[in-house]
């Protein structure tokens, strides 16, 4: 029997340069079987600097699937230097999903900060692929600048289908931008879904969620159909090295994505 | 499960004798040839659980360990994992452990029900094979307790002074003066078991439950668990965290690293000098130190006072992740805090004096 934390390679079959300090490679595993869900993560690693949770930002086919990736710690760092054709190794799929499985014509809202965006693009692309079963759909996606957007050509093909508010929260000087300028938090209103009939996914920093939800339950939106996904640091992935733990929950396994009342109110968190 | 059986091992016939206790180290004396045997021994000032090379190195009746037998022979504080080599690409290679069949014997209740909260740790949603290899091929011989300690609190939290659960162990020995009632518990020590005794007799049970009684009475410590999940729901700003954590507490770990149900782990990559070997182990790890709850641009636990929040309500409270708590009572948590801090004396604080 292995270990559950035995890893499988992948080799990087494409990198797409998102933003100064964030990339999305593209994988190709090496174990054709594997599959995950939208909303689910890898650890993500090599050998001698160690593994990292990162949330897988498309849906996998024939065994290639995304992660777009920040670096800003010490794996994720690392992993910037890697080319096409470098070999990385991971493991998973790890957590809970963002819950697709709702009834058809359910309205969403998607809102996303930062980085926070990738999770949630394979939720986009599915709700893109199966347009008809959904009801009225919106994005609402924030950044602290225009060149902190990651998925930028992306974005605008998604308008097609879906309601897009992009928004910064502000402009440097003799910076070009098109798009709107505040919180995310001003486009609540804006956005035409159903709040009683929506189902809300939001991901970014934390104080972000806590304003957004708070924002949602005042538009009439339900707390048990609002989901968040958390960030922490993880070792193991699987419940067992504890450092993930916020209450009684293991973010790897009870999350990343959780019901926002779920979570709410448990020690040392901000939701 | 073989030997170690967690449940369902009620095939067999449950049978209890009335041993000798010369008669008794003489058969742990037998099984050393075919297992590694483990027990309490005394080293200078105090007792550790040590392999033992002969049953008259035993101490039985010792006071507490430092140290649960379950966190040094089953959950290893450190363990190799994997192994990679970096060539052209990576090669990975998992680390096999040979079965060796080992025994740990006088092993108290309280950390019995250690290995027992261990178990759903490491054999639940995942399975850890090095901790279930280790599981399977460990007899474990347990003994209730014949003094209460100072610290001991496993009457409040339904875990000793004498075991109650049935399975999940091998043999219980109940210490009767110059006998031991050997009570067999599992299909494995049915099997070895192999020395002719008395058999108990319905009297033995009366005297027994009788001394478990007089035992009973002589705790000194105690916590009520009614009600607890809730109350701490409702006092995560209660300043006995505060107060606690800026006055005592010196986030050394200690009561992370003698806690007998403590499981967390970090991961540890180590490099050969060619940069070509890469050894990956985990070791223990604790709640307490600071990078523990540590993220980009931030920590969820950064004050000293939500650390000892984590610990205390860990042990406490969170019977939601394994449906049962898991504090065992054994008190080590106390006994080794260099500044005496006691998780009984700060749920009582609060049960006093709530906030709401």
């Amino acid at each position: 029997m292995k270990t559950p934390l035995f890893p499988f390679k992948a080799q990087i079959i494409d990198i797409k340069i998102e933003t100064a300090d964030t990339k999305t490679y593209t994988l190709l595993s090496k174990d054709a079987a594997y599959t995950a869900k939208p909303g689910q993560f890898n650890m993500v690693g090599y050998p001698g600097v160690g593994e990292a949770p990162i949330s897988l930002s498309s849906s996998v086919t024939d065994g290639i699937f995304q992660h777009t990736i920040k670096g800003v710690g010490r794996v994720t760092k690392f992993l910037e230097r890697f080319k096409i054709g470098d070999e990385i190794h991971f493991r998973g799929p790890y957590g809970t999903h963002w819950p697709l499985d709702m009834q058809s014509g359910n309205d969403v809202l998607i809102v996303a900060g930062g980085v926070g965006l990738a999770p949630l693009r394979p939720v986009i692309h599915e709700i893109v692929k199966m347009r008809n079963f959904f009801g009225k759909v919106t994005v609402i996606y924030g950044s602290r600048s225009p060149d902190n957007i990651i998925f930028m050509d992306e974005i605008e093909t998604w308008r097609k289908d879906i309601e897009v508010f992009l928004t910064v929260d502000e402009i440097p000087l003799n910076m070009k931008w098109n798009y709107d300028v505040g919180m995310v938090t001003k486009f609540i209103d804006k956005s035409t879904v159903n709040p009683l009939n929506a189902y809300a996914f939001i991901c970014g920093p934390e104080i972000m969620m806590l304003f957004v939800s708070k924002g949602l339950f005042f538009r009439g939106f339900l707390p048990s159909r609002v989901y968040v996904s958390l960030e922490r640091r993880m070792k193991c992935g699987i419940a067992q090295c504890g450092h993930c733990q916020h209450g009684s929950k293991f973010v790897c396994k009870d999350g990343p994505v959780f019901a926002y009342k779920e979570i709410t109110k448990l020690p040392d968190g901000l939701l | 499960m073989s030997g170690s059986g967690m449940t369902g091992e009620n095939t067999f016939q449950n049978s209890d004798f009335l041993i000798k206790k010369d008669i008794f180290f003489e058969f742990i004396d037998t099984l050393r040839r075919e297992y590694r045997v483990f027990g309490p021994v005394k080293e200078k000032n105090h007792y550790a659980f040590r392999e033992i090379s002969s049953a008259s190195d035993l101490y039985m009746d010792y006071s507490t360990t430092m140290l649960s037998p379950g966190k040094m022979f089953i959950y290893k504080p450190k363990e190799d994992v994997l192994r990679f080599r970096i060539e052209s690409g990576i090669s990975i290679e998992e680390i096999r452990y040979g079965v060796e069949k080992q025994i740990i014997v006088g092993i108290h209740p309280c950390d019995i029900h250690s290995i027992l909260y261990l178990d759903r740790v490491f054999l639940g949603d995942f399975i850890d094979p090095y901790y279930k290899i280790r599981r399977e091929n460990t007899l474990l011989i347990a003994l209730n307790c014949t003094k209460v300690l100072e610290n001991c609190f496993c009457s409040s939290v339904g875990t000793g002074p004498y075991l109650k659960v049935q399975s999940g162990y091998d043999i219980v020995l109940t210490d009767l003066g110059d006998e031991y009632l050997v009570e067999l518990k599992s299909l494995k020590a049915s099997q070895i078991f192999n020395i002719k005794g008395k058999e108990a007799y319905p009297d033995i049970f009366k005297l027994k439950s009788d001394k478990e009684e007089a035992l009973l009475k002589s705790f000194r410590k105690s916590i009520d668990i009614n009600g607890l999940d809730e109350l701490f729901f409702k006092n995560l700003n209660h300043p006995v965290w505060i107060l606690t954590a800026d006055e005592k507490c010196l986030s050394c770990s200690n009561c992370v690293m003698v806690c007998p149900t403590c499981f967390c782990y970090d991961i540890v990559d180590e490099m050969s000098i060619n940069l070509k070997e890469i050894r990956r182990f985990r070791q223990l790890d604790a709640c307490q130190d600071f990078k523990f709850a540590e993220v980009h641009g931030g920590n969820y636990r950064q004050r000293r006072a939500s650390r000892l929040r984590q610990f205390v309500i860990h042990n406490l409270n969170y019977t939601s992740q394994y449906g049962l708590i898991k504090t065992v009572g054994c008190g080590r948590c106390i006994t080794w805090c260099p500044t005496k801090i006691d998780l009984t004396e700060m749920v009582k604080e609060i049960q006093r004096n709530p906030l709401h």
